[in-house]
């Protein structure tokens, strides 16, 4: 091999090589980060619920506030009056009672700050998930120990239809489990 | 003279004097000390490269660095849910709209759809396609919002407060207050006209219909002494007559009639099907489904139906009452052989026609159109009572209350206008100075009249004149009680409160009999509540108490109450014959089927419907017989002046086989110069071409204008003698037919000469549900309904005449008319076309991304979101039936006018509304299915596919659509996919296709030879 085509090597071919390795792992590192689909969401809310207290301390059923998730499309966050069916009389003198108090008199909405959101044209459907037994840690993760609610898990396309081709393996608690629809429709109209 | 090339130009006066130092300084290329302060070392060190370059790495570190999430927005729920209320789940509440009782359905307190009430005795679940349409009104952009006073907005207080005083004024000093309205059918608000009158009694109601059944009332009126006319009981008919009567889709009970006839024609049941005849002039809807059509021209009924009487009851001496000697006279002057020899009638026809009334007598129906004069009205009258017909009406009929104003009265009023005898004049929610276009003096007259005020819910003519428009309520804001028909209370409740700040037009009244003080929007529905309890309680006869009715019959819309039964007696009246110069063009006004009579003129949804028999969108024109067409050698699309007595009207010319000579066919509500942007200047203006009250114009005048005019249409109009196309669609089994004769002996007719396809493909076999429709031809009557239902299920953008003439039309559901035989009068069949979901679908193929493909339940999906729009789909399809989003039609329209924060909130939020560039086509109402889906997992039940109604389906007057799973064995699908009759479209190109069609069967008489 003459010296010049190894100097060539050396000096171009092989940087140009790695440089091109680099940047496509950093870009696709990057791009997948679970971040990028959400994961580790954790906005301040306007009110600083914990559903730890709630719902892990108290064990309140989350059907008891998420009332339409076994009937309908959407699970529903609680309208102020069913926070108001207990804190009219429990620790009414919490500062955050007292904000949740002031909204309810007030007649106005509470701002929630959404967490977990599927695209404008997926059409999830809360009730069929379920009715069918699907527990709901499956995919908004161990919310009874969360202070503040955090997305854990990516709520993508390919994260729906890893469940609804393999349920057996991700949801090993169900005894019986027929595999998800996998179709266009199944999600969009 | 100096020449024009010697002249001087000059910029300055320096150079006109020749200036040196100007001259030196013209010879330089910049002038002196442009470039003085440039100093290259001054400049910034870092040179443009430097700096794009830190610029794009800056951009690429922060990218890649970044790791703040995007925000998702808020969920914001109710404060206090209301009760019965779930976000994401429709309410349906029973009310009236346009008339006809519906059911509402709700997301989120905002009306989003209208389907038929099944409850309702007479419309059983059925509506039309208006009402369902025009709910679009309700979030039209241009609803006016406030009052307003002489072009400028007020406040109710003021504007109520200032026409009380001046009504006092007016009424004070005698003058009259003219209240211009249309047809109520509430005799609530019939209640508070009467309370104004009492407040304020020189107060006169003017009560008018632009077009309608008047003339048929008032010859009721005279014949049996009631304003009513008898509803049919279908089941009871064998043979109908229409003479010039679109008793199927324009006009009165059309939705009744609907499901009547057809429910006579379905073969599931039985194959005894009704005839049906037809006799007139246009070509109508109803004509297009007749078995034998004879065309005839309007200025003839009445002659014809008098030979008709002459053969019937003076020839063949059938007669179950006996006739008056003066009609006998006139009668006996008509003899029907000469009347056919006349008029080159078809006698086979026509004597197969008197051969079926007179061994069918006591079960045929002869139907007058509507528009027919008094005269035509009583001969029909008295050829039913020969026949022993009386006998097919059911107990209940449609009432009529208001006494009309005729042309005198009008007349008289104009005349009252110009002396200053009027003071006050009031539009309640009607536009007279359009509908009267005719009386060319009563805008002028009008404005001689002190006070002028309109209710309206968008500005329009009469409302331009006016010193103070009023905003009124839209049909889903309202409280209302309406009488339709004799054994029916309908109740119409509100379903959204008020968008603007509109009222409802019957409180408005009321504020001004009780002071502004006693307004609230509680009032009227206190006093209908309180009409209720106080009339139709006590007929009901109901074992709740009073509240406990009112409020079930809130719920269910209706309240049933009991008549007298009694057949009113018949009386005879004289039959008198009109004289007509015999040979001149009739023109012959016409409802329009969607827009009625310009009301709906803003509402796109309505004028995008492509009109049933022509197709033709955005337009009225004039309708001619190829004849007439060769006569004035005028080709389709020429502008023809139309001259009256009355006045003259440029009309397109649309070539319309089965049209009689020397007719023009026109429809009204077209030609509005105030109405809103959508509706404005579209087609002529015809009622100007009236001479009289009377829909017919007799003796016009046509002249050629040598212009053309672009009419928009959604199907091609080929010669019907073209021997290329001529009944292509019966050569490629399209269109399949036979007459019921032949059914009758053989119920395998239709498929006696098949073989079987083979496919080269792999076969998929579907385990579970599988979707399928099937639509019954015999039923159908191409009314239209189902694509308006389908067009606000699934939020299908409105593209304007423009985009139609193009082929861009966005409808899912078509349907195609198709012409075979004579030119003159050709039969016509008819066929809902949508995507067929083939199980061979030619568009999955060719789509290069994969956007369309099946799903296991036997649907062609179709995912927006992958389509990127190369259109090879819509190019593979046999069916034409996907559609393009050339533009992203919503703000297609200047100024967005369908994508505003208001018109939104019509959307059908389970579907995805869709953007430019992607296609579209029907989903099988994918939405409606997945709901029934996620039900059925809720009650723990298989999927079966019960209960799955599409839109289209619910909608449908005729029940000619069936939708529903193949794959159970009890499905009624099932059954119609199973049925002799049944085929599918271009079979042979073994797409196989998941839209059955039942072939049509023409009950046509087959002579034994």
């Amino acid at each position: 091999m003459k010296k010049s085509s190894i100097d060539y090597a050396l000096k171009i071919k092989i940087p140009l090589i790695i440089f091109i390795v680099a940047l496509s792992f950093v870009i696709t590192f990057y791009a997948s980060r679970t971040e990028r689909d959400g994961v580790g969401y954790q906005p301040e809310q306007p009110i600083l619920f914990s559903h730890k207290l709630h719902a892990g301390q108290m064990k309140i059923d989350c059907q008891y506030c998420h009332t339409g998730v076994s009937k309908e499309r959407h699970s529903l966050v609680p309208s102020a009056n069913i926070c108001m069916n207990c804190h009219t009389q429990a620790r009414k003198d919490r500062p955050e009672i007292i904000k949740l108090t002031q909204y309810y008199e007030e007649n106005k909405p509470i701002p929630w700050k959404r967490i977990h959101k599927v695209p404008d044209y997926a059409y999830f459907n809360h009730s069929v998930h379920v009715n069918r037994g699907v527990d709901c840690e499956s995919c908004h993760g161990n919310v009874r120990q969360m202070d503040v609610v955090k997305q854990v898990k990516p709520f993508t396309m390919t994260a729906c239809l890893d469940c609804h081709r393999n349920p057996e393996v991700k949801l090993s608690y169900l005894q019986k489990v027929n595999k998800g629809p996998e179709n266009c429709f199944a999600c969009h109209r | 003279m100096s020449n024009a090339t010697d002249k001087k130009y000059w910029k300055t006066l320096g150079e006109f004097s020749d200036d040196n130092a100007l001259i030196k300084q013209k010879q330089n290329e910049f002038e002196e000390g442009v470039t003085d302060d440039f100093e290259p070392n001054q400049l910034n060190k870092i040179s443009r490269r430097k700096f794009f370059a830190a610029m794009t790495a800056a951009t690429a570190l922060t990218a890649t660095a970044c790791s703040d999430y995007r925000d998702k927005g808020e969920i914001v729920p109710y404060n206090k849910r209301p009760e019965g209320l779930l976000p994401g789940v429709p309410n349906f509440y029973a009310s009236n709209v346009n008339g006809v009782s519906v059911l509402v359905k709700t997301r989120e307190g905002r009306p989003i759809n209208i389907e038929g009430n099944p409850e309702h005795p007479i419309y059983k679940g059925k509506v039309d396609a208006t009402t369902i349409s025009s709910i679009l009104n309700l979030y039209g952009p241009e609803r006016l919002k406030e009052p307003i006073k002489k072009g400028r907005q007020t406040t109710w207080e003021i504007a109520d407060n200032e026409i009380i005083q001046k009504l006092d004024e007016v009424s004070k000093t005698g003058k009259e207050i003219a209240v211009f309205s249309q047809r109520l059918n509430s005799p609530a608000a019939m209640g508070i006209l009467n309370k104004f009158k009492a407040k304020y009694p020189t107060s006169n109601f003017y009560f008018y219909e632009s077009i309608g059944c008047s003339s048929k009332v008032n010859s009721a009126s005279k014949n049996y002494n009631v304003n009513a006319l008898p509803l049919i009981d279908w089941s009871k008919v064998k043979i109908a007559l229409a003479v010039e009567s679109d008793f199927l889709s324009r006009e009165e009970n059309s939705i009744y009639n609907t499901e009547g006839f057809s429910s006579r024609r379905d073969i599931m049941k039985s194959n005894d099907f009704i005839r049906l005849y037809s006799v007139e002039g246009a070509m109508s809807l109803t004509g297009a489904n007749a078995d034998y059509r004879i065309t005839l021209k309007p200025d003839l009924h009445l002659e014809f139906l008098l030979a008709l009487l002459n053969e019937i009851s003076l020839k063949r001496n059938f007669s179950k009452v006996s006739i008056s000697n003066e009609n006998k006279s006139l009668i006996s002057k008509y003899s029907l052989n000469d009347f056919i020899k006349q008029n080159k009638l078809d006698s086979v026809k026509v004597f197969y026609l008197v051969k079926d009334l007179i061994s069918n007598a006591g079960s045929s129906i002869v139907l007058a159109g509507d528009s027919l004069d008094e005269n035509t009205n009583s001969a029909v009258n008295l050829l039913n009572e020969i026949l022993g017909n009386s006998a097919v009406y059911s107990s209940a009929s449609r009432v009529f209350a208001e006494d009309l104003i005729d042309e005198n009265i009008f007349d008289k009023l104009i005349l009252d206008m110009k002396s200053e005898k009027i003071g006050a004049f009031i539009n309640f929610d009607s536009d007279p100075v359009y509908h009267f276009s005719f009386k060319k003096n009563f805008p002028s007259a009008l404005k001689k009249v002190g006070l002028k005020i309109s209710l309206v819910s968008e500005e329009n003519d009469t409302s331009e004149l006016c010193d103070f428009v009023l905003p009124i309520h839209h049909d889903l804001e309202n409280w209302n009680l309406f009488q339709k028909y004799s054994n029916v209370i309908d109740l119409q409740q509100p379903v959204i409160e008020p968008i603007f700040r509109t009222r409802q037009k019957e409180n408005i009244l009321l504020t001004w009999i009780n002071g502004t003080k006693f307004y609230s929007e509680k009032v009227y529905r206190d006093f209908i509540k309180n009409y209720f309890s106080m009339n139709v309680y006590p007929k009901a006869n109901s074992a709740m108490n009073q509240e406990n009715f009112w409020f079930s019959s809130l719920h269910d819309g209706f309240a049933e109450i009991q008549t007298d039964n009694k057949n009113p007696a018949f009386t005879q009246v004289k039959i008198e014959v009109p004289k007509h110069q015999s040979g001149k063009v009739v023109c012959q006004l016409e409802k329009s089927y969607f827009i009625g009579d310009g009301k709906y003129a803003n509402n796109g949804w309505l004028q995008e419907i492509p009109h049933p028999i022509s197709k033709v969108t955005w337009d009225n024109y004039a309708s001619v017989s190829p004849s007439f067409a060769k006569q004035y050698s005028v080709e389709m699309g020429d502008l023809i002046l139309v001259k009256s007595s009355g006045g003259e009207a440029e009309l397109p010319v649309v070539i319309q086989p089965g049209i009689s000579e020397n007719t023009i066919v026109t429809e009204i509500g077209y030609g509005r110069k105030v109405i809103g942007e959508v509706g404005n200047n579209v087609g002529s203006n015809v009622f100007s071409l009236m001479d009289s009250d009377d829909n017919f114009v007799f003796e016009v005048e046509v002249k050629k204008t040598g212009k053309t005019y672009d009419l928009a249409s959604t199907q091609e109009h080929h010669a019907i003698d073209d021997t290329r196309l001529k009944d292509i669609h019966k050569k490629r089994n399209i269109i399949r037919e036979g007459t019921l004769d032949k059914y009758k002996k053989d119920h395998h007719f239709l498929h006696e000469n098949e073989h079987n396809l083979i496919g080269i493909t792999r076969e998929h076999k579907y385990e579970g549900v599988k979707w399928a429709m099937a639509i019954d031809l015999n039923k159908c009557t191409s009314c239209g309904t189902c694509v308006s239902a389908c067009n606000v299920e699934n939020n299908i953008p409105v593209v304007g005449k423009d985009q139609v003439s193009r082929g861009r039309e966005m409808h899912w559901i078509r349907i195609d008319r198709y012409y075979s035989g004579d030119a003159e009068n050709p039969e016509i069949s008819n066929q809902p076309m949508l995507c067929q979901h083939c199980d061979n679908a030619p568009c999955e193929n060719v789509c290069p991304v994969n956007a369309t493909n099946h799903s296991p339940d036997g649907l062609n999906q179709m995912a927006y979101n992958r389509c990127v729009g190369t259109r090879y789909c819509a190019n593979n399809c046999p069916y034409k039936v996907r559609r393009f989003n050339f533009y992203n039609f919503r703000d297609n329209f200047s100024d967005a006018y369908y994508e505003n924060e208001l018109t939104s909130m019509l959307n059908n939020p389970e579907v995805t509304v869709r953007s430019r560039g992607v296609m579209e086509k029907c989903t099988f109402c994918v939405q409606r299915i997945m709901d029934g889906r996620s039900e059925a997992i809720k009650e723990g039940k298989e999927w079966n596919g019960q209960n799955m109604k599409t839109a289209c389906q619910s909608a449908c007057p005729a029940e000619a659509i069936v939708f529903g799973n193949v794959n159970d064995k009890n499905s009624e699908i099932y059954k119609y996919r199973e049925h002799d009759l049944a085929y599918h479209v271009l079979e042979d190109l073994y797409v196989k296709p998941n839209v059955t069609y039942l072939a049509k069967l023409r009950n046509t008489i087959t002579e034994e030879s």
